[in-house]
């Protein structure tokens, strides 16, 4: 049996009984057990655990741990996560009240998405993908608008979109949508995302 | 299944398999050269397509 990680949080009960509670330092992680043979791309599985983590966040904000990371056990986990936990309850005690939120941007001029096979190389072909998603953009009114929501975090996607992560209080997320709004009527011509809300994903580091 | 569910679900499944904490070495889980993780997302995803098509129909 193995746990497949979902997130660190600060209180045990933050986590049982929807998640199995696996000691990490003064931390815990939720964990969700699976057979060892089970694959992790398992479509049925992936969803049960989108599930539980949406219900974790709303018991307390947590740090997200990307899914892929599994353990059998808790002193296997701690041992692998040891060097986080400290950043991690800082981040946890400084965030507690407070969520992420996404929007997502259809850049204003889309890159086209470099071909492999005009490249000799794989680190040049990374290179132009990188180089493609840096190059996108949204309409610097648009870019503006979202940045003045709140504290807030760029980043490019790849040659066709870009997204912003907002750092909002946990009693401003209907607040944040409602600027959402605003903005689709503001920028009628500019097609966004916004979702949320989130786990601590982005302002982690 | 409508639209607004679709863009919900797709978004559930960007952030949990595309944010968060990585732990070094242990995001891809790999026998030999085949990195079998990623290789059953992509058959979620393919199947995710599915079910999306269907839905719309």
């Amino acid at each position: 049996m193995k746990s497949v990680v979902i997130g660190a949080h600060l209180r045990r009960d933050d986590v049982e009984p929807l998640a199995a509670a696996l000691r990490c330092g003064d931390l815990w992680l939720s964990g969700v057990d699976v057979a060892d043979d089970q694959p992790l791309g398992d479509r049925e599985l992936l969803l049960r655990v989108a599930n539980i983590r949406a219900q974790l966040l709303e018991r307390a904000t947590f740090v997200a741990i990307r899914y892929g990371f599994a353990v059998h056990g808790a002193a296997e986990a701690e041992a692998k996560c040891a060097e986080h936990v400290a950043r991690w309850r800082r981040v946890l005690e400084a965030n507690r009240d407070n969520v992420e939120m996404t929007l997502k941007v259809a850049a204003s001029e889309p890159r086209p998405r470099p071909d492999r096979r005009d490249f000799a190389g794989g680190a040049d072909y990374l290179r132009a993908l990188h180089g493609a998603a840096q190059a996108a953009d949204v309409d610097p009114r648009f870019r503006e608008a979202v940045s003045s929501i709140g504290t807030h975090r760029w980043t490019h996607r790849d040659g066709r979109s870009l997204e912003c992560a907002l750092l909002v209080a946990r009693a401003d997320v209907a607040q944040v949508r409602e600027k959402g709004e605003q903005l689709k009527r503001d920028f009628h011509e500019v097609p966004f995302l916004l979702s949320g809300p989130w786990p601590l994903e982005v302002f982690v580091d | 299944m409508t639209e607004e569910q679709d863009l919900s679900l797709l978004e559930t499944l960007d952030h949990l398999l595309d944010r968060g904490v990585v732990i070094a070495g242990e995001a891809v889980i790999s026998i030999g050269d085949v990195d079998l993780l990623y290789l059953g997302l992509n058959i979620v995803l393919a199947n995710m397509d599915a079910v999306i098509r269907t839905g719309r129909k």
